[in-house]
């Protein structure tokens, strides 16, 4: 018997002990030291205020419950507020709110030594930048919490924030610095807003803040766009094989990498209107895109917001960019033209025919095209560069072939000949038919051959079948 | 074209050496030049793809159409020289001539393959079928030359002429193409090889000889001339005086 209840005796021993942390340690069970609560008579109302001499003010108010859970709870007031006490209440002047947080931040020193302070990676960065730092700006002052456990944050980012919702900046090894405020509306409206800070920031927690060098603020910007792929791995595969990737692997620091298109803690969605879109790209390419916006199809989007017409990544692509000067990316124009103006959905409307490729594919420079792809697969070619698309209808400028634009082009058509035919003349680019099917209106000569001959190979094939057939009749009949 | 042969029993000799060698040049650079040409005409098809990148790309199946084309001129123009300068000279008969007996002699064949003749047209040494391939075949390859040219310096030709003038012998030169295969691959294929009058083979081209009977049957007025008899006493053998010619003789 004395066994069982040696037993029971242990068991609610073990009960209490483990149910002990489920019983949080309440304000009210706090006893407050009796200076505090002296203090406390006059401070826990609203409505004493300090005033400074630049006008500004602060309220003199203390929320007792507040209090009660802060870290220094077991402290008196006068072990900050030094000089106070029950019968003392000196009078003093500051020139301002900063000067007096200033010099209250002195305060905390009297215990947090300063090499205490500085052993903590997040100090350290702060302490590098040299200058001055109020405590209480991330810490707070009556509520102070300890910085590890204790204060009870819904989620990381709102532990994060309790810091970076401060101007703070980091200082990299070469001067450069990056400031560390978030603005947490920023991150609200962002498409990431589900995810936790350190979801992208892996490694840093309310446990841990590791300290990490970088030598320039770009050498940041690399290693933390290297988070991106943890999620968006199809993406990142995509851009290895684009040029910017290319240019970086090359040592080039300045090609783009996720957060330079995409941003960071502000991220939107991929899919953005075309005219946004754009704007990420003239970051860099800003010559370019304005020539682009000149062109028939920038001037649709800019002026009409039109979004049947291509944006850079439409052809480029928006992560596999591939070096557009190349071969390879040469040959494949007709087939990114096409996306658009062989489909009658799009081009239907603006009264364009969408038998332009299919006329350009069918003829000289096409069929030679065709045959180069096939080649580079078959046998490994090297080929020469064919005309293509842009050769004759410019790339970036590209203009319509329609109304006045078109007298242009047409002007310009034997200059864009000439590259490969040198000799050309002012008559040769008629040699092509603009992509219209012979008619007796736009080609009345190879109109007339083809009909000619659609009359003449039926009538001579069905006389000689005629003349054959005769005489192997007669012969049969003969025998 | 060629006047002089030798009468050997059953053989006579048709064609020279010259001849021969042409129709093989002919042979084999026509081969080429549809082979190569018409793969181009059909691009899409799989066998014109499969030959253009088996001759190493369509950059060198054009070299080859152009140079064989080269060939090709030089062979004909060569042949029309030599011919016209033959007959000049009058060491040959203008025997490729059109005469008004061409005509008559088709009308003749209609009316004997219905039934309303007893016997086919008496014939020299062309029929008018073989006078009508050959200059369909002459006149097309020089169309065929002309605008191959026109599309092999399209830049020289509209420093002259109106741009239009390309796709037009581009229209002209692969249509006229399509004339000439099927001319080849109906008319002269059937006569040639599938006709029952040579079948398997028409081998006079090849070895230059053709037989006697041949001869009596389809080109009477010009073996009546080599043998010296007065054109008049052949005129009364047709094809059923050969069929009782033939039951007599022991085949050869």
């Amino acid at each position: 018997m004395k066994g069982r209840k040696q037993i029971i005796f242990l068991s609610l021993a073990l009960f209490c002990i483990l149910a002990f942390p489920l019983f949080p340690v309440r304000a009210q069970d706090i006893t407050l030291s009796e200076e505090a609560q002296a203090c406390l008579k006059c401070h826990a109302k609203r409505g004493i205020v300090k005033k400074f001499d630049n006008g500004e003010s602060v309220a003199a108010y203390v929320d007792p419950e507040n209090f009660k859970v802060s870290a220094h709870n077991s402290l008196s007031c006068s072990h900050c507020h030094v000089d106070f006490s029950v019968d003392k209440h000196p009078e003093r002047r500051f020139r301002s709110k900063e000067q007096y947080k200033i010099k209250s931040s002195l305060v905390c020193s009297r215990c947090h030594k300063d090499a205490q302070v500085r052993a903590n990676p997040v100090h350290a960065g702060l302490f590098k930048e040299g200058k001055i730092h109020i405590c209480a700006n991330c810490h707070g002052s009556h509520s102070i919490m300890r910085v590890a456990g204790g204060r009870k944050f819904t989620n990381e980012e709102q532990y994060c924030l309790s810091c970076h919702g401060h101007a703070a900046s980091l200082t990299f090894k070469n001067g450069e610095t990056l400031p560390l405020a978030i603005d947490k509306s920023v991150l609200e409206g962002s498409v990431h807003n589900k995810l936790s800070c350190s979801d992208c920031h892996y490694g840093f927690s309310s446990e841990g803040h590791p300290q990490r060098n970088f030598r320039s603020r770009r050498e940041y910007t690399l290693a933390s766009s290297e988070t991106c792929r943890r999620c968006h791995f199809d993406k990142y595969t995509k851009t290895m094989e684009s040029i910017h990737y290319t240019m970086l692997s090359q040592g080039n620091l300045k090609a783009p990498v996720c957060t330079d298109c995409h941003g960071n803690h502000g991220i939107q969605a991929g899919r953005v209107e075309k005219a946004l879109s754009g704007k990420r790209c003239r970051k860099c390419h800003e010559n370019i895109f304005t020539i682009y916006a000149s062109s028939v199809h920038g001037k649709a989007l800019m002026d009409e917001n039109n979004q049947d017409v291509p944006i850079c990544v439409d052809c480029h692509m928006a992560h596999d960019i591939r070096n557009p000067l190349t071969l390879e990316y040469h040959e494949r124009i007709p087939e990114l033209c096409s996306n658009c103006h062989a489909n009658k959905a799009i081009v239907g409307k603006y009264g364009l025919s969408t038998d332009v490729v299919k006329t350009y594919l069918s003829d000289f420079h096409g069929v030679t095209l065709g045959f180069y792809k096939k080649q580079r697969e078959a046998l490994y070619k090297p080929a020469r560069p064919i005309a293509v698309c842009t050769d004759c209808h410019g790339t970036h400028n590209i203009v319509s072939s329609k109304g006045t634009d078109a007298v242009l082009l047409k002007a310009n058509l034997v200059k864009r000949c000439r590259q490969c035919h040198p000799n050309a003349t002012k008559n040769f680019p008629d040699t092509w038919l603009s992509h219209y099917e012979p008619s007796i209106k736009t080609a009345p000569l190879v109109f007339i051959v083809n009909l000619m001959y659609k009359i003449f190979i039926p009538v001579l094939v069905i006389g000689l079948f005629l003349q054959i057939l005769l005489h192997i009749w007669r012969y049969a009949v003969n025998r | 074209m060629r006047e002089n042969r030798k009468v050997k029993e059953e053989r006579i000799r048709r064609f020279s050496i010259a001849r021969i060698l042409e129709h093989w040049l002919a042979i084999i650079t026509f081969g080429t030049l549809v082979a190569t040409g018409l793969s181009q005409r059909f691009f899409s098809l799989d066998i014109s793809q499969w030959l253009i990148l088996k001759l190493g790309g369509i950059d060198n199946v054009r070299l080859i159409h152009r140079y064989t084309g080269v060939v090709f001129m030089t062979a004909t123009l060569l042949h029309i020289i030599i011919a016209t300068v033959g007959v000049i000279i009058r060491k040959w008969q203008p025997s490729m001539v059109i005469t008004k007996n061409d005509f008559t002699d088709a009308i003749h064949d209609i009316r004997y393959y219905l039934g309303m003749e007893n016997a086919p047209a008496q014939c020299d040494r062309y029929s008018y079928k073989q006078k009508f391939e050959y200059w369909g075949i002459l006149t097309g390859g020089l169309l065929m030359i002309g605008t191959g040219l026109i599309l092999w310096f399209p830049t020289f030709v509209v420093r002259f002429l109106p741009g239009e003038l390309i796709p037009a012998a581009k229209a002209l030169h692969s249509n006229e193409a399509l004339v000439i295969v099927l001319l080849i691959a109906v008319w002269h294929i059937y006569n040639s090889i599938f006709s029952p009058e040579v079948f398997p083979l028409d081998t006079s081209i090849f070895t230059g000889y053709i037989s006697r009977e041949r001869m009596l049957r389809e080109h009477p007025i010009e073996l009546s001339r080599i043998e010296g008899t007065p054109a008049g006493e052949m005129s009364g053998h047709g094809l059923k005086d050969l069929q009782e010619m033939k039951a007599e003789e022991p085949p050869s």
